[in-house]
């Protein structure tokens, strides 16, 4: 039996894949005949290979319905179950937010309670995004077909007359609309955007009169990145399950977009 | 697009726990894909599909993370213990709903979609070396996981 280097884990999976060429296909194979308990571990992924296939195949059928999914669906009614069970899980969790979060609505003054309390943004914009981010049909109230609107909406609401919606296209995301929500127990906007695949981030604007601190920092919880800063009385937060590269040049856009 | 639907149909049922489900998530892709047709400027249609079709999925599943308690309405669509499959089989599926879904996803498009690493990479928007270690994760824990309920009972053999 010759010593051979043990093939990398990449190179067993491409060998179980066929995604190997020739060369390499015959080096593993050699090794796999000298070394039972390897070759027993790519039999097995072989096996699961073909489970697999059998398992999902039958699956790949044509169905009588099938012209429909290409015919555009009518606007859907309130009683679409789906959707409300997501419209409620939205209530709740806001409800939530507002109890545990905001029973002192005015910003705390000393350094520690307003380093907890800046965490708060980060939580509300991860909050926001998963709620929202994930509804398929009524991601925000306000779409990007009327952003004239919604930004002369917000921007009263927010008391920011000059409030106007960041434009993200030269990084590849368009505007898919905004809504009103509460940030900090007062009026904020939420901005989502959408790449052409459909990934998504939003944009959270919340204001605090009190605020004199200027502070940027990153947050990651469930998966969901969060780039924040508090500038004078400001608080903006952009969230998406996106690189942090691709987030800090979104939130930079961001920052340089918004009214001083 | 008509012509891709099957497919896509199994993909679709690869990710999800149920037909219902798998169905959902095909007419939610489908739609996306048709609305912004006018931005698709590959030359892969299925690929963008997939890619459409995993981002609706991770985005969904978002939702369902924040809520672990099963739904009524959820409870409906989860697949009840089947008596139609064969055992293998069911015990398979278990332990593909067991994997988290960033890896079954990779799996699914490299084992039943037949997509190249470098492909997979470009569908997921991720580096071809996460493809590999997910892939690989994806594997050990099917393994594991088959192996761990594969209680085979003693027999005496005649």
């Amino acid at each position: 039996m010759n010593e051979q280097t043990r093939p990398t884990d990449a190179e067993l999976n491409a060998y179980v894949d066929g995604q190997l060429d020739a060369e390499a296909r015959a080096r593993v194979a050699l090794y796999l005949a000298d070394h039972p308990e390897d070759a027993a571990l790519v039999a097995d992924w072989q096996a699961q290979n073909d489970d697999l296939r059998a398992a999902f195949g039958s699956f790949e059928q044509s169905r009588p319905g099938d012209i429909n999914l290409l015919v555009p669906r009518p606007a859907p009614g309130y009683w679409q179950p789906r959707r409300l069970t997501l419209a409620a899980a939205a209530v709740l969790i806001f409800a939530a937010g507002a109890l545990g979060g905001y029973a002192t609505p005015r910003f705390p003054t000393t350094p520690s309670e307003r380093l907890a309390s800046t965490d708060l943004l980060p939580t509300e914009a991860r909050n926001a995004f998963l709620v929202y981010a994930s509804e398929v049909r009524h991601p925000v109230e306000v779409f990007a077909d009327d952003e004239a609107h919604l930004a002369a909406w917000l921007g009263k609401r927010l008391a920011m007359t000059d409030l106007k919606v960041p434009n993200l296209q030269p990084l590849g995301f368009r505007l898919v609309g905004g809504r009103l929500l509460p940030v900090g127990g007062q009026p904020g906007a939420m901005f989502m955007y959408e790449d052409q695949t459909g990934e998504r981030l939003t944009v959270l604007i919340g204001r605090n009169r009190e605020n004199k601190e200027t502070s940027f920092r990153f947050a990651s919880a469930d998966g969901v990145e969060t780039f924040y800063w508090l500038d004078q009385d400001i608080g903006c937060a952009v969230s998406g399950e996106i690189s942090r590269d691709m987030l800090r040049q979104v939130a930079d856009a961001v920052y340089r977009q918004l009214p001083v | 697009m008509l012509a891709l639907l099957p497919q896509l149909r199994r993909y679709s049922r690869s990710l999800t726990r149920s037909g219902e489900e798998s169905e959902d998530l095909l007419q939610d892709c489908v739609e996306k894909a048709l609305v912004n047709r006018a931005q698709w400027h590959g030359s892969n249609l299925k690929a963008w599909a997939c890619r459409i079709m995993t981002n609706l999925h991770f985005n969904a599943r978002r939702t369902l993370r924040r809520r672990p308690a099963v739904s009524i309405e959820e409870a409906e669509t989860l697949p009840a213990p089947s008596t139609e499959d064969p055992l293998e089989k069911g015990r398979l599926q278990q332990a593909v709903q067991a994997l988290p879904p960033d890896a079954r996803a990779v799996l699914m498009l490299v084992v039943v979609e037949g997509y190249a690493y470098r492909e997979v990479a470009e569908i997921l928007g991720i580096p071809e070396g996460t493809v590999m270690s997910r892939l690989s994760r994806a594997r050990q824990a099917l393994r594991e996981k088959m192996r761990e309920e594969n209680i085979i009972p003693l027999r005496r053999t005649q």
